[in-house]
This record gives structure tokens, sequence and C-alpha cells, in this order.
């Protein structure tokens, strides 16, 4: 990660004894400006799932925030692991891994020793409502080229909560389909 | 101002132009006939005056042009060139909701091209009703002979009001009064309250000629049939009067029924004071005819001049969701106040040197001040969050005067309560379901004249939609006395549907049997048809109704009548509540629902039909352990902590591990996505940030007393 | 430099707020508003106003009774003064025009409309 770049995942990060969260709308887009290419391709925000690296589109993200408490919800959905306070909004957080199959049960969240030190809570918009999808780690955010998307193969995972595959170089990225990824 | 805020505003003052509207309408819909009062048609003329103004500098002209034929129709009804009849009103009645939708579209940036559509057809009748013949009288004001410098400041209605004064027979005054500039308004105010119960104030015309810079004076055209000493008796000694015709008043053939035999009028020369004492011989100071104005004036135009002199300094407009900021700094100011008195606790009892200690009593002194300016600074905003029912009550009453004229039936509305206040959240959620349930008694419950006769019942069938407050819930009651429910046919109809089994059936006392109405696939055929609107049951206005914590419940009986009873709490805002442990996690429990707290042994517990039960000084109530309806671990134990909640005359036992103590709460909806989670209204949150869940007792009550009916999936 | 004092009499707070808009435009002017006639009867007193715009349609006193005040009062009568009406209303028109008014705009107007008058009446 450059320095750059760093500065930019820093200013999501979400601290409790801050008042106030700078939002994905307020970032520096400097470098769009100084990238001018012909295609220009869309910003995406990587993060890992299981050793596998996931994106979604940044308009997408409203923040990303590190790991707060967590209230459980009984009799709640079944991929939802529980209510999160977004200063003050209390939004719902799902667990993706069980959507894909990549898992066969919800974390507990119970005490900081439940997630690994690098997991993070990425705080997607939706229309149906904002929620909040626990990650292992996020990478950064990524510029792909949607014209060379390809479908997803077989991969022995959920095909409908993935929007497709996204090859940058010699890395892989699994795009994810928001909507369904949090039904 | 900039393009998005201007029409904001123009929205903001439309609304209020429509609702004014309405409500003058309605109240001009009285059964009985008899003259409508002239200042409440001016009201509802001035108000259509405005609209169109008013939408035409914003470019709204399809707003705009409706409005322009209202007003045409009201200007020839208050000039009495128009009868005022039924139709009338229930065009002008379907202008208003023309013009609310159009405006709703407005708002929402929507295309309005049907609704165009049906504004030009109901534009067209509303001009249709609006030709009425105008009148061919010599002009009566020419005869009586009024000072033609006072007549050119009138307006064409105002010299109709003089005109319909003069024909009338009563007599005709000046009032002059010269007030200070500071407090004029507040002068002619009580000036006009004096007036009005004598007879009508047609005029208020400022002088040129007051006495000095600091003051103005004012002539007051007044009618009256009332004799000169007794109207100068109630005026302030500082005001003069003097009559301001020249000529009595002197009909042509053929006369108005009401008037005696014509008199020759005494010729009178042009003093400046004209008497017109009890004494004198026309028959015009004579008691008054019956038709008057004054006797038909009472405090509903006097409050209306009042209250258009008020509405320029007393009221501020607030956009709700500015409010529902503050709740949220005052929930904010309540942890913090949490904080400090748990802060001045542990000073208190720090060991060692006597200082914490004493630091620690001011701290709670404080503390406790500022609980107190709290509680008062959130009881002042939860008061201005609250609005009275007569809002969506008068836009129902308006529907139903229409329905029922459109139904044939013979129906009277009764409503009351309207002052009843509610937070105005729950008051927008509340037209919709009220709105089925009337509907519901027109179509369903109330049967056709001939049918009513037949059963020995009155002609008239009677609706009555009213509200009262009691203590911590307001009760809203949507009750007809028509052909009330057949429970055979719900016994059925619920059985064919699959909603329950004959044996279930069997077990049901008649409330629940009725209450079976409300389980969704219920009503079907064209129940639902085009009057109930978007195609949903009475399973819909329930859930509605428990988004908003509240209650429904139904009692009929075949041939009599059915009751919907709605219980509602008075505010969803700032709530005091209960927190409880469950297997650690902490919950809370609304207050206004809790009823008691209990302690019961497990061996005291019952169980009936596999419900476990226990008993409070003789009363059976249902037992529920959270801990296991949650699916969370549970504990062992020999003696449980038991909270009695209730809504109307539900009860159930909330089995919990730990109470916690009571705390006000700003509760915060759970977002879309989690909407339909059993048992959960919403959450709030703590002093460290924690969430919390709260309860939703109605639903808990709803899953739990009535176990028999298929429980919510999640 | 002295402003000159326009005062805009207008019971509905959105079209006084456009009117106030539009004449704001010209610089040396100082727009102050009335909401009712009362409120202007109030207001007169307080500034030396150069123009008068007023509503006829308005609660308390109706539009050509301030006209006619103004005009019969020493003070005012020759302040010029436009009126404002809506389109069907020509007979209170004409009888602001006989009791002294020296304009009369019609609703819906445009912008310029009103500040060709303002400017011409006012010579700037």
């Amino acid at each position: 990660m450059t320095p750059r770049f760093d500065q930019l995942l820093d200013r999501f990060f979400y601290r409790p004894d801050e008042d106030e969260g700078p939002y994905l709308a307020n970032a520096p887009r400097v470098e769009r400006a100084a990238h001018a290419m012909e295609e220009v391709p869309e910003e995406f925000l990587s993060f890992s799932l299981e050793g596998e690296t996931y994106a979604v589109p940044i308009h997408a993200v409203r923040e990303i925030l590190k790991i707060t408490a967590v209230t459980e919800i009984p009799r709640a959905a079944k991929n939802v692991i529980g209510l999160i306070n977004v200063r003050g909004e209390m939004l719902p957080l799902y667990d993706v891994k069980t959507r894909l199959k990549l898992s066969t049960k919800l974390p507990q969240l119970r005490g900081a020793g439940d997630v690994p030190r690098a997991a993070r809570i990425v705080l997607l918009k939706d229309l149906e409502g904002d929620a909040g999808i626990l990650v292992d780690r996020v990478s950064g955010v990524v510029k792909l080229q949607l014209s060379k998307l390809e479908e997803a193969p077989d991969l022995g995972v959920e095909r409908s909560a993935i929007a497709g595959i996204a090859r940058r170089g010699e890395d892989l990225f699994i795009l994810l389909d928001v909507e369904q990824a949090l039904s | 101002m900039s393009e998005p805020r201007a029409l904001n505003e123009f929205i903001v003052e439309a609304n209020e132009i429509l609702e004014t509207l309405g409500r003058e309408l309605l109240a001009l819909d009285q059964p009985g006939g008899g003259e409508a009062d002239p200042d409440r048609l001016n009201a509802v003329f001035r108000a259509a005056h405005s609209l169109k103004g008013l939408s035409s500098m914003f470019g709204l002209d399809g707003i705009s042009k409706l409005a322009h034929r209202a007003e045409d129709v009201l200007d020839a009804l208050r000039l009495g060139r128009a009868p005022l009849s039924a139709t009338l009103l229930d065009s002008l009645g379907q202008a208003v909701d023309v013009l609310e939708h159009m405006l709703g579209a407005v708002s929402r940036g929507e295309d309005q091209a049907d609704l165009n559509a049906a504004a030009d057809a109901l534009g067209t009748e509303l001009t249709r009703l609006a030709t009425g013949e105008a009148s061919t009288d010599a002009d009566v004001l020419d005869q009586v002979g009024i000072d033609p410098q006072v007549r050119a400041v009138f307006t064409e209605y105002e010299e109709h009001r003089l005109r319909e004064n003069v024909k009338k027979g009563v007599g005709l005054w000046k009032v002059r009064a010269v007030f200070s500039l500071t407090d004029f308004d507040v002068r002619l105010a009580d000036l006009n309250r004096v007036l009005k119960p004598l007879g009508e104030v047609v005029s208020t015309l400022p002088s040129s000629q007051p006495g000095d810079d600091a003051s103005i004076a004012f002539d007051l055209i007044f009618g009256s049939a009332r004799s000169r000493t007794e109207i100068s008796s109630v005026l302030p000694s500082d005001i003069s009067m003097e009559g301001l015709t020249k000529r009595a008043f002197t009909p042509t053939p053929p006369p108005p029924p009401s008037m005696p035999a014509r008199p020759s009028p005494t010729p009178y020369n042009a003093k400046p004071l004209p008497s017109w004492d009890e004494s004198s011989g026309s028959g015009f100071a004579l008691p008054a005819p019956p038709s008057s104005s004054p006797s038909g004036l009472s405090s509903p135009s006097r409050v209306q001049t009042d209250a258009s002199l008020r509405s320029l300094t007393n009221t501020v407009r607030v956009d709700i969701t500015r409010l529902d900021g503050l709740m949220n700094s005052i929930g904010e100011l309540l942890l913090v106040r949490g904080n400090l008195e748990r802060l001045a606790e542990a000073a208190r009892n720090a060991t060692g040197s006597a200082l914490p200690k004493l630091w620690g009593q001011e701290l709670q002194r404080e503390a406790r001040t500022l609980a107190r300016r709290l509680d008062e600074l959130q009881k002042g905003v939860l008061e201005v969050r609250m609005v009275p029912l007569v809002q969506v009550f008068d836009k129902l009453a308006r529907l139903m005067r229409r329905l029922v004229r459109e139904s044939g039936k013979e129906v009277d509305f009764d409503m009351s309560g309207g002052d009843v206040e509610l937070d105005k959240l729950i008051v927008e959620e509340l037209s919709d379901p009220l709105m089925h349930l009337l509907r519901n008694a027109l179509d369903h419950g109330v049967e056709l004249p001939s049918a009513r006769v037949q059963k020995g019942k009155d002609e008239r069938a009677t609706i009555g939609l009213v509200a009262r407050q009691q203590g911590n819930h307001v009760i809203i009651e949507v009750k007809d006395d028509g052909a009330g429910l057949d429970e055979s046919r719900i016994r059925e109809v619920a059985i064919s549907r699959g909603l329950v089994t004959e044996e279930q059936v069997e077990e049901m006392d008649r409330r629940e049997l009725l209450n079976l109405v409300f389980q969704p696939g219920f009503s079907t055929r064209k129940d639902v048809s085009e009057l109930s609107g978007r195609g949903v049951g009475l399973d819909v206005v329930k859930t509605n109704l428990q988004r908003l914590s509240g209650l429904i419940d139904i009692d009929s009986r075949r041939y009599a009548g059915t009751t919907f009873t709605l219980t509602l709490p008075l505010t969803l805002a700032i709530i005091r509540a209960l927190m409880v442990n469950v297997s650690r996690r902490t919950y809370a429990i609304p207050l206004n629902a809790v009823l008691e707290i209990v302690p019961v042994r497990e061996d005291a517990l019952r169980t009936i039909e596999k419900r476990e039960v226990f008993e409070v000084r003789g009363q059976t109530i249902p037992f529920v352990r959270l801990a296991r309806l949650f699916g969370l671990e549970e504990e062992k134990r020999t003696v449980h902590y038991v909270v009695v909640v209730g809504i109307a005359q539900q009860r159930l036992g909330l089995a919990v591990d730990e109470l916690l103590g009571q705390q006000d709460i700003v509760t915060k909806p759970l977002s879309g996505r989690l909407r339909g989670t059993p048992g959960v209204s919403g959450a709030t949150e703590l002093g460290d940030r924690r969430a919390v869940l709260v309860l939703d007792i109605a639903a808990l009550l709803e899953e739990i007393v009535r176990p028999q009916l298929e429980p919510r999936s999640a | 430099m002295s402003t000159r004092k326009v005062l805009i009499v207008e019971d509905s707070g959105a079209t006084r707020e456009l009117l106030r808009a539009a004449v704001e435009t010209i610089v040396e002017i100082e727009v102050h508003t009335a909401i009712s006639g009362f409120d202007a009867l109030k207001v007169l007193p307080r500034h030396r106003f150069e123009l008068i715009i007023t509503d006829i349609n308005m609660p308390d006193i109706n539009g050509l009774e301030l006209i006619n005040f103004v005009k019969k009062n020493p003070h005012y009568k020759d302040t010029p003064l436009f009126v404002v009406t809506t389109e069907g209303r020509e007979a209170d028109r004409d009888r602001g025009l006989l009791l002294g008014a020296n304009e009369y705009v019609i609703k819906p107007f445009q912008p310029e409309t009103i500040l060709g008058l303002v400017r011409q009446y006012l010579k700037l």
C-alpha cells in the first residue's frame, strides 16, 4: 500500500471517541483526476473473506468501521449477526460467509478474541436500509475495468450473491452483489 | 431564496391553505339548512383565491386552474348568486381532495398528467354549478344613501354584505375608534369581540384623519338590528358611533315575508348624527327578523376573527425532523445525566479523604437538579410533537360524507374527541387504518334503510368515531350500529381457509373468535373493493398499528353492530423503560406496559393446555421464559423474577434473570430490514454506547396469549 | 450611498419572498415587508418609503382599504403604489386604480415586469 492510499483508508476508520466519522462522499478524489484513462474504470473496495478476495463498488460503501459491540437480535433472520450502533443509528450486521457458503455458522462476537485483529465492518448503502457486513480484512481501493468482467464459474459457491469476476493483472477479484448478499 | 427552498415554502403554505379550506368547508356542511355563515364563506373564498395566486406564481398551472374554478364558485356563493347545495359542497370537497393529491405529486416531483385530467373535469363541473343569476334588483344601497366616498372603498363582496344587511332591515352604523399605533390590532380584536354578538362587522376602514402621528383611526361599518343604546352600551367610552345611512330602506314590491307592512319612512335631513332610536317610527328597529345574522353568528366566527389576528404572531412552523433532532439531543443529555449520577455516587462512597465525599454530595445535588430540568425540557419537546387528532378526523369526516352520499344509505356520522392529542408521527400513520375501518363500517356494517326497518331498527344508522385519553394511552373507537358480525360465518370462513381447525375453534371464546378477522388470509371476495383501496385486509390494519405499539380489538353482536377499539401510546419518542437482563443480555421493557413485578416460585407454576401459567391474586396469567423464547441459555432457578405486562385486558408474565432499574430511553426504530423481527419494536443506546433492544409488548401479548394461531415466523 | 426603501405588503410567505427576491436585484433598493394590512400600518411610519407594493386579498383589512388610507394620508399620499392582483378580479383592480394606485401587476408575473415598473418610478 502506498502512503497516500494509507491516508485514504485511515480517513474511513471510525473511532468511537470521535463525534463525527467522515463519509466516503467527502473523501478526496485527487487520484481520479490525476489518471485520465480512455475507459474510466470503476473503483471498488476490496476485502478478504476466508482467504479469498472480494470487492464491492465504492459508491455502495458508506463507511468502514472497526469491530464494535454487537447486540444479538433474537429470532432475526439467519444471516444477521446482530445490531450495531453507528453514532445513534441502529443498523444490522450481516454475515456474508454463510451466505456464500464459506462457513457454516454465524460468528460469535462476544469478545475481542472472537475475530481477527484486522477484521472490519464494511457499512453498505442500500435502498432497503443500510447494513454492515463482517470481513476478515480490508485490502484497499482498486480500479477495475467492468468491460472485462467474467461470469462467475462454478466455484461451489452460491452463485446469486456474486455479480462476476474481475481480473487485474495477476489478481482475481470476486464482485459481490450487495443486494443479494444482504438478503 | 434557492429553488428547492422556495418550493418547500410553497408546499408548506399551500398545505396550510388546503387544511383551512377543508376545515371550513366541513363546517359549512351542517344539516338543517339555514343561512351559511358569511364569514366562513368568505374565509373559504379567500383560501381558494390565495391558493390560485400562490400556485400561479410558482408555475403550477394545474393547481391554479382548479383553484380558480373553486374560487369562482365560492365567489358566486358569497355574493349570493348561487345557493349552497349539497351537490355544490360535494364538488368543492372533491376539489380539495384533488388539490391535495396534486400538491402531494408536486412535493414528490411526480408527473401529474392524470391528476390534471381529473382536475379539468372537476373544474368544468364547478363552473357549471357556479353560474347563477345575477341580481337584477335596483341597488338598495343607492336608496339608503351612503356617502359615496365611503362606498368607493368597499370591495364587491363588502357591498354585497351591506346590501344583505340593508335588505334584512338592520341598521347600519359607523363605529369610530382611535387607537395608538402600538396596540391597535389588539384593541381592534377586542372591539370586534364585543360587536360580533350584536351584529356583523362588514368592513374595517383605516381612516386617514387621525389626531396625530402616533395614532390611527378606524371606522367599522357595522350592521345590527339592536338599538343604538344597546350597541353603545357595549362600547368603551372612547369609541363613538353614528348612523351610516341617510334614509330608511324602502323595499320595492313584493316585500320579503319577514318584513311588516310598509310604514312610510320618516324623512331625515342630512344631520351629521341621524339617530335610530328604538322609539323611531320605522319598523326596522323592531326585534330581529328570524334569519338575521346576529343570532346566527356565534363563537365560531368570533374565534375566527381572533384566529386571523393571532396567527400573525403566535405560531411557528416546525419540521418534524427538527423535533426528532431535539429528541435525540435530549436522549444524549439523559445519558450524560446518568453518568453524572454514577460519578457522584462513586465519589460519595470513596474512602479516604473527605473532599471527594463532599464533592460527591454536591454533584448529586446538581445531578438531581439537572434531572428535573431535563424532565421539563423533555416534556416540553414532547408537547410540541403532539398534535390534535382533529387534523386526521376532519379529513375522514369529509371522506365519509362523500361516501355516505354515494352509498345511498342513511347514516349519521358522529365524531368526538378531536381535541385529543397524539405524537404527530402516530397521527400521520392513523389515517389509513381509520379510513379502512370506517369504510368497512359503511360497506359491511351499515345495512340499507329497508333492511334496517325490517329488523325494527331506525332507518338512519350511526357510525361513530370517538377518541379519548386514558392514562398513557389514547383509545379510539370506530363503531357502527349495523349488521354486526355473524360468528358462525366467521367460524366457517376460518376453517375453510385453514386458519384454524374445528377443535381449536371449539375452544375459543367469543372474543377470540371475533379476532380471527385480523388473521392474514381472512378477508376475501371483493371485501377489498375499490373502496378499500390497496387490496389489503384487517390484518394489515393490525400490523400497521402494532408498528406504532398499538393494539386493536373488536367486539360485535349480530344485528346490533360492531365496535373496533384501538389503543395507542401517547408518544413513541422518549419513554420510561424497565431494564432487565435475560441470559446476561440487556433488554428494555416500556414501563407503560408494566403492571407489576412479582416473584414466582418455580414450583408454583402450572400448565394449562401446554401453556405455563401462574396465579396472582386469583388471576391466572400466562407465563413465558424470555430466555427460552429468545433461544438463549436458561438458568435453573427456584424463584423467577416475573415482570407482569399488559395492555387493555391482556396480561402476560415475562420471566427475566435480573432487574436493572428504570431509565428514560430514546427509542429508535430498527432499520427497514429488521422490521419484521418478532417481539422487538426498536432499540436504544445506553451510556456506554451499547445498543439495547426494546421489547414489543403488544406483539408478545399477541404471540403468547393466542397460541392457537400460527406464531409469526422470523 | 443611501438606499431607496420599498415596502412589500403580501400575506403569502412564499409569494412575498419571490417578490423580495425580484426587487432586491436592484442594488440600491432595501426591501421591507409587511405580512398584512395591519402590519403595513405599523411599518409605514417607521421608514420613509419610496414605493409600496401591495396585494389586495389580505385577511384583516383588504388592500383597497390600505390604498385608500395611504392615498388620503398627508404623509404618504405622494408615494407611488403598485397593486398586485390575480386574473379575474378586475373589479378590485379598477377600484384600486380609482383609489389612487399608480400601477397594477397581475399574478403570475415575470420579475422583469415588476422590475421595469420599479425602475421607472424610482428613476433607477
